[in-house]
C-alpha cells in the first residue's frame, strides 16, 4: 500500500532540497469526492497532498503547458517538476519521452501504485451508491475500495466500480520513476482487450450503427483533445480554428492552411476527426482514458484507441510507453510485417 | 491567384480518338485561375512547343499544364519549353491523360469526363508550385574504390588514367582478391597469375592511384559528390619501406596457422607474405595469430629481422578522406562449407571446394601444381566434381545460379585430366549452362578431347569407405543410381556476397538483395549504379559473375564515375522536403523513417540536408503536425488534387 | 432504368512502380473502367491518412493506395512504412464500420500493366453493388 505519509515525505524532500520547482499532484477538492490537481511549491503545503482510488487525472498533461510556458520565460527556473504518477501516466511521460517532448531531467517522477485495483468510475461509483453522496474513498487491504458517505464507512468490491481501463490495464505501476511507492503487481488478464469484444462481433453494418450514433452525438468541444497528454502539437491538422500564429507567420502562410475537415459538428465531420485523432494515437496511446473521462456526451473514444492499441500489438509486437528508447510504432518496420490485405 | 495556361495535345488520335479533347480545352477555361485553354495535334512538335512559349509570352502565363502523355516520356521537353519562355520549369506540370486514360479507355464521354479531372487536379497542383533551382553542389574530384580483387583493380586503373585520383582500398594484406588464387582461366586456360599480376603492379605503381592493403572503411558519411570516409589502417608490424623480403622471420615464428591464400591447404606463420607476388610486397604480422608482440611472449622475428623492419609499436590508423564517388567491388565467397555436411565438405580432406582445386592445380600451389591428395599425396585417378552445390536450390540452399561454376567445374575437370592423362573426370550437373563468347565450345573440348563424363543429376551423399569417396547419385536421364568409388571430390560451391559486404552495403546505404548481394540501381538499364547517388557497384559484389564480366562491370562503373568526377559541379533536383519549424517539435519520427539521412535535428528541430533528400515524401506522411512537406506536392496541393479528382 | 451506379475512386500510385505500371497498360492498350482518377505521388511512402480520410470526405467511393513491391522501392524502404500505416488506417475503416472493399492496397511493379488492370477492374466491381459511400462524406 502506498503509505500517504511516506509520499508527503518523499515530496516534501525534493522540495526542502531544492531539486524540483514545484510538485503536481492530487488534493482534495471544494466539491465532494473528486480530487483535483495540486501544484505544491512550499514545503509545508504537502500535507494537502491526498492518494486515494479518485485520483483519476493523468497529470503528465500539465508537462506539456509547463514546456509551454517554460519556453515563454525569459530566465526559466532549470530545475524539474515534481510529478506524481500512475502506471498509465508513466507510460504516458515515457511517449513524451520518446518523442524528444520533454527531456528525463525536466521531470522528478514519483510512482505510486495503484494497488493492484485501479481508478474509481465517477459515474460507476455514483450508481452503485444510488445517488448517496460520498465524502471519501480509500484503498483498502484486500482490492476493495472503502467508501465513506453521511451513513458511514462501507467496504465494496473494487471490480464493479474500477474506470473501464484499470480492468484492462497489465500493469498497475508506474513503468519509470525517480522514486516508487506502494508494490509492483504484475495482472494476468486473459483478454486485455476485453471492451473491444462487444463491438468486434458486430457486422460491420452493426458497428457502423454503433460508432455513427456515437459521432452524431459529437459536439466538437475538443475535451478529449485538450486533456490528451499525446495532443500536444502546436496545431492541430484538422483544425482551422486555433491555428498557431507566430509572429513571423506571413498572410500567405495563413491562407496555405488546409480544411481537413469542416468546423461544424456534423457526423461526417466528426468523424473524421476522430480517424484523425486516433490514427495520430496509434502507437502513442497509452491508456490512460482521460479522453473518454471528460467525454461530455459519453463518447466511448477509449475505444477508437484501444482498438489500434490492441492491432499495433497483435500484428507488429508494438506496445507503447513502455520504452522511451523504442522507435516509434510508424516509423519502424519489420520486413516480415503482415501485409495479408494487400492485393 | 496565378495565371495559368492549359494545352491538351491530341496526339494525333492517340489522345482526340477517345477524348473529345474540345471539349477538355473548354472545360478548362473555366477552371479557376485558368486564363488560356487550347488543344493542339502535337504538342511535343516544334510548333506544339511554340504555341506554348507564345501563349506565355502573350498571355503573361506564370503557370502551364500540358495535358499529354505520361511525364515520364516529354515532362523534360515541356519544361525546357516553359524555360525559353521565361518560366521556372517547376511552373510546367503534366497531366498524363493517355497512358493513364485515352488508351485503356474506349468510351469517350467517360474518357473525357476522367481527362477533365485529371487536368483539373494538375491545375490544382501547378497553381500551388514554387519555382525552384536545381540544387548544386560541388564536386570532390577523387574516388575510392573499396576491394583490391580484379574489378576494383580495374576500375581503379580506369579512372586513374582518366587522370582522377582514386583510393584504393583492400582489407586483406595484399591486393589481388580471388582471380590471384586461380590457376588458369576459361576458355583459354591462360594463367591466372600471369595476366593479374602486371595488373596489381600497375595498380601499385600508379601516381594516381593510393593503394590502402590491410584497411578497412569505417565510416562513411556525405553525399554525392562531397563523401567523407574514414578508413582503418590496420597495424602490419613490419615497415614496408624497410622489408627486403629476405623471409628470415617466417623461419624462427613458432606459430602456425591456415593459409587462407591456399584455403587451409598449407599453414602459414603468424608473420608471413600471403603469396610471392604479393603487392604491397611485404610481410604482415597477423595479430591474432602471434603469441603477443612483446619481446617478452615471443619477438623472435623482431630479432633476427636484420633491417630493423618490424615495429611492435606500429597503432591502427584512422584516415580521414574526402571523395566524390565511391565504387563497391567487395567480390565473393565460397558457401559456408558447414552447410554442405552431406557431401563430407570439411569431414573428408579428400573433398575440396573450387578454390582450393584450383590451388592444387596451381603451379605456385601447395603441391607445386602436381594434383595430389591431400589425405595422402597420393594422384587421384577418379575425381568426381559437382556443380551447384548450394546454388539452385531454393528450399535449403541459395536460389539463384551461382553462373561461374559450370564453366569452371569444365575448365577443372580438363585441368585434371591434363595433369593425370589416365584420370577419369565426372561431373554431376543440372544443366550445362556455357553462355559466352567461346563457352560452349570450351566444354565440348572437355568432353570430347578429354573424356569428361557428365551425369545429368544430383549427388545424395558422399562418404568415406575404405580409403575412397564413395559418391551416390542419380543419372536423371538414365534413371539409374550411380555409385562412384572417388578418390577425390570437388564441389562446385555457391558464390555468396562475401562477408562483411552487407555490414559495409549499411554504412554505405547501398541496398543489398535477398541474396546479400549489393542492390543495382535498375536490373537492366542501371545495372553498376547504387540506388544511393555517387555509388557504383563492380564485380562480384553485384551478383556472381565470371572474369571478363566483372571487368566489363567495373570498367562500367569507372565510367559511371567518371560522369561525376568530370563535373565541376552537381545538380539535384530541388522537389525536396522543407521544414515547418512553428510546427516542428523535434520527435524524430521523420528522421528514423528517411531512408537517407537526410534529416537531423537541430536546436530541438527538424533540419534538411537538401542535398541527400530525394524528395520520397515518407516524412511528410509519418510527421503528425504536418511540420514537413514536399516542395510541389505539399498536403496542400494533394488535398486540392483530392477534391479537383472527384469532381468538387 | 436508372443508371447504373459508378463509384469514384481516387488511386494513389506511386512514380517509380505503380504510376509506371499503369502507363504500361496504356502502352499496351489494356482496358479498365474509368472510374479511377489517378494522383501520382513520389512513394506510397508519402500516402498520409489524412490523404485518405479526405478523399473518403470529400466523396470518394473507393480508395486504392498503390507501390512497390516490398524490397522494390524506389527509396528503398518507404513502401514498409507505408505497409505500416495503411494496415492502421485500414484496420481502423472496418472497425468503425466502412465496407472492407471501399479502402484496397495493391503492391504493382512497373512491369505489372496487367495486374494493375485487373486490380482497377475487380474494385469497380466490388463497389457497384455497395452503392454511393456516404459515411464519410460530407453533406451527402
Amino acid at each position: 500500500m502506498v503509505n500517504l505519509e511516506d509520499l508527503k515525505k518523499e515530496t516534501k524532500k525534493i522540495l526542502e532540497e531544492e531539486r524540483v520547482k514545484y510538485i503536481i499532484g492530487y488534493k482534495r477538492g471544494s466539491n465532494g469526492l473528486m480530487p483535483v490537481p495540486a501544484f505544491i511549491k512550499n514545503p509545508e503545503d504537502v500535507e494537502k497532498l491526498i492518494w486515494d482510488p479518485a485520483c483519476v487525472y493523468n497529470l503528465s498533461r500539465f508537462l506539456v503547458d509547463e514546456k509551454r510556458r517554460k519556453a515563454k520565460e525569459k530566465k526559466p527556473d532549470e530545475r524539474a517538476v515534481g510529478l506524481i504518477v500512475k502506471g498509465c501516466d508513466s507510460r504516458a511521460l515515457n511517449v513524451l519521452l520518446q518523442e524528444k517532448f520533454i527531456n528525463r531531467d525536466d521531470v522528478y517522477i514519483i510512482g505510486v501504485s495503484c494497488e493492484n485495483t485501479g481508478i474509481v468510475d465517477e459515474k460507476k461509483l455514483a450508481k452503485k451508491l444510488k445517488g448517496k453522496k460520498i465524502l471519501k474513498i480509500e484503498y483498502s487491504e484486500k482490492d476493495n475500495f472503502v467508501t465513506t458517505t453521511e451513513d458511514g464507512k462501507t467496504e465494496i468490491s473494487a471490480q464493479g466500480i474500477l474506470a473501464e481501463r484499470c480492468l484492462e490495464c497489465r500493469a498497475g505501476f508506474p513503468v519509470i520513476y525517480d522514486v516508487f511507492l506502494g508494490e509492483k503487481a504484475k495482472r494476468k488478464l486473459d483478454n486485455p482487450c476485453k471492451s473491444l469484444e462487444n463491438i468486434e462481433n458486430l457486422s460491420g453494418e452493426e458497428r457502423w450503427a454503433f460508432w455513427k450514433e456515437q459521432f452524431d452525438k459529437c459536439i466538437r468541444c475538443y475535451a478529449c483533445r485538450s486533456i490528451c497528454p499525446m495532443c500536444y502539437c502546436e496545431e492541430c491538422v484538422v483544425d482551422t480554428i486555433n491555428y498557431a500564429v507566430a509572429t513571423d507567420t506571413t498572410a500567405e502562410e495563413k491562407a496555405q492552411r488546409i480544411k481537413w475537415i469542416e468546423k461544424s459538428p456534423v457526423a461526417s465531420e466528426n468523424i473524421v476527426y476522430h480517424l484523425v485523432r486516433a490514427i495520430h494515437l496509434a502507437g502513442r496511446c497509452i491508456d490512460c482514458g482521460e479522453c473518454e473521462r471528460v467525454c461530455p456526451l459519453d463518447i466511448p473514444i477509449r475505444l477508437l484507441n484501444k482498438k489500434l492499441e490492441k492491432e499495433a500489438r497483435e500484428l507488429f509486437g508494438y506496445e507503447a510507453g513502455l520504452d522511451p528508447d523504442q522507435v516509434s510504432l510508424i516509423s519502424s518496420f519489420k520486413d516480415e510485417d503482415p501485409d495479408d490485405f494487400i492485393i | 491567384m496565378k495565371r495559368t495556361g492549359v494545352f491538351i495535345c491530341r496526339c494525333g488520335i492517340n489522345i482526340a480518338g477517345t477524348v473529345d479533347v474540345e471539349k477538355v480545352a473548354k472545360e478548362l477555361y473555366k477552371h479557376t485561375g485558368v486564363v488560356h485553354s487550347e488543344d493542339y495535334i502535337y504538342m511535343c512538335s516544334d510548333p506544339g512547343q511554340n504555341l506554348i512559349v507564345e501563349a506565355i509570352k502573350e498571355k503573361k502565363l506564370d503557370s502551364v499544364i500540358i495535358a499529354c502523355c505520361s511525364p515520364t516520356l516529354h515532362e523534360t521537353t515541356f519544361r525546357n519549353a516553359a524555360k525559353s519562355a521565361g518560366l521556372n520549369p517547376f511552373q510546367c506540370e503534366i497531366a498524363n491523360i493517355r497512358e493513364q486514360c485515352s488508351w485503356v479507355h474506349k468510351d469517350m464521354e467517360k474518357a473525357t469526363e476522367k481527362s477533365i479531372k485529371i487536368t483539373r487536379s494538375a491545375v490544382e497542383r501547378v497553381r500551388r508550385n514554387e519555382s525552384l533551382e536545381p540544387i548544386s553542389i560541388p564536386v570532390t574530384r577523387k574516388a575510392l574504390v573499396i576491394g583490391g580483387g580484379i574489378s576494383g583493380i580495374q576500375s581503379a586503373l580506369d579512372l586513374a588514367n582518366s587522370g582522377f585520383e582514386v583510393i584504393l582500398v583492400e582489407r586483406s594484406p595484399s591486393i589481388g582478391g580471388h582471380m590471384i588464387q586461380l590457376s588458369e582461366t576459361f576458355p583459354t586456360l591462360d594463367c591466372s597469375q600471369c595476366i593479374l599480376t602486371p595488373k596489381m603492379v600497375e595498380a601499385s605503381k600508379h601516381p594516381k592511384i593510393n593503394l590502402m592493403t590491410y584497411s578497412e572503411v569505417q565510416e562513411i558519411s556525405g553525399y554525392v559528390g562531397n563523401f567523407k570516409v574514414k578508413i582503418l589502417k590496420k597495424p602490419t608490424y613490419v615497415d614496408p619501406d624497410k622489408c627486403t623480403l629476405c623471409d628470415e622471420c617466417t623461419r624462427v615464428c613458432p606459430v602456425v596457422v591456415p593459409n587462407e591464400f591456399d584455403i587451409g591447404l598449407t599453414g602459414r606463420r603468424a608473420i608471413y607474405i600471403p603469396f610471392p607476388q604479393s603487392i604491397p610486397a611485404t610481410y604482415t604480422l597477423d595479430i591474432k595469430a602471434c603469441p603477443g608482440l612483446l619481446p617478452i611472449a615471443c619477438g623472435k622475428c623482431e630479432d633476427v629481422c636484420e633491417p630493423n623492419a618490424i615495429d611492435f609499436d606500429m597503432k591502427p590508423e584512422i584516415i580521414e578522406e574526402e571523395v566524390g564517388t565511391i565504387i563497391a567491388a567487395t567480390g565473393y565467397d565460397l558457401y559456408e562449407k558447414e552447410l554442405m555436411s552431406e557431401y563430407g565438405y570439411g569431414k573428408y580432406p579428400d573433398v575440396l571446394d573450387g578454390l582450393q582445386f584450383e590451388r592444387l592445380c596451381s603451379a605456385s600451389g601447395p603441391t607445386m601444381g602436381k594434383i595430389l591428395r591431400p589425405s595422402d599425396h597420393k594422384e587421384p585417378k577418379e575425381v568426381v566434381f559437382v556443380q551447384c552445390v548450394g546454388s539452385r536450390d531454393p528450399e535449403l540452399h541459395c536460389a539463384y545460379c551461382s553462373k561461374i561454376c559450370c564453366m569452371y567445374t569444365a575448365k577443372h575437370a580438363m585441368l585434371f585430366k591434363h595433369h593425370v592423362h589416365d584420370g577419369q573426370a565426372y561431373i554431376f550437373y543440372i544443366d550445362i549452362r556455357s553462355g559466352g563468347k567461346g563457352y560452349e565450345e570450351f566444354v565440348q573440348r572437355a568432353v570430347e578431347e578429354d573424356g569428361v563424363l557428365y551425369l545429368r543429376g544430383k549427388v545424395s551423399k558422399i562418404f568415406g569407405d575404405k580409403g575412397k569417396l564413395k559418391v551416390w547419385g542419380v543419372d536423371t536421364l538414365s534413371g539409374k543410381d550411380i555409385e562412384i568409388d572417388a578418390d577425390m571430390v570437388v564441389l562446385a560451391m555457391a558464390t555468396r556476397p562475401s562477408k562483411g559486404a552487407e555490414e559495409l552495403a549499411k554504412k554505405l546505404k547501398i541496398a543489398i538483395d535477398k541474396d546479400g548481394f549489393l542492390s543495382e540501381a535498375h536490373p537492366k538499364l542501371r545495372p553498376v549504379e547504387s540506388v544511393t547517388s555517387g555509388m557504383f557497384l563492380a564485380g562480384a559484389a553485384q551478383a556472381p559473375k565470371d572474369i571478363p564480366e566483372a571487368v566489363a562491370q567495373a570498367s562500367g562503373a569507372a565510367a559511371k564515375a567518371i560522369t561525376i568526377l568530370s563535373q565541376e559541379r552537381l545538380y539535384h533536383a530541388p522537389t525536396v522536403a522543407m521544414v515547418n519549424v512553428n510546427l516542428c517539435t523535434g520527435c524524430e519520427m521523420c528522421v528514423h523513417v528517411c531512408p537517407y539521412d537526410a534529416l537531423s535535428l537541430k536546436d530541438g528541430k527538424v533540419e534538411v540536408n537538401e542535398v541527400l533528400c530525394e524528395g520520397c515524401g515518407t516524412c511528410s506522411a509519418t510527421c503528425l503536425r504536418a511540420a514537413i512537406q514536399i516542395k510541389n506536392l505539399t498536403p496542400l496541393q494533394v488535398h486540392e488534387m483530392i477534391k479537383a479528382c472527384l469532381g468538387g | 432504368m436508372a443508371e447504373e451506379f459508378e463509384p469514384k475512386i481516387v488511386a494513389f500510385l506511386c512514380k517509380w512502380c505503380s504510376s509506371a505500371g499503369s502507363d504500361l497498360a496504356g502502352v499496351t492498350r489494356m482496358e479498365y473502367p474509368s472510374n479511377v482518377v489517378p494522383i501520382t505521388v513520389m512513394c506510397s511512402g508519402s500516402v498520409s491518412p489524412l490523404y485518405i480520410f479526405s478523399a473518403f470526405n470529400k466523396g470518394a467511393d473507393g480508395v486504392l493506395v498503390s507501390g512497390c513491391h516490398p524490397g522494390d522501392c524506389h527509396y528503398i524502404k518507404g513502401n514498409f512504412y507505408t505497409r505500416r500505416r495503411i494496415t492502421m488506417v485500414k484496420k481502423l475503416l472496418e472497425y468503425i464500420g466502412l465496407e472492407p472493399q471501399r479502402f484496397q492496397m495493391s503492391w504493382v511493379s512497373a512491369a505489372e500493366g496487367t495486374k494493375y488492370t485487373q486490380i482497377i477492374k475487380d474494385f469497380v466491381k466490388e463497389l457497384k453493388p455497395l452503392g454511393p459511400q456516404t459515411k464519410l462524406r460530407r453533406n451527402p
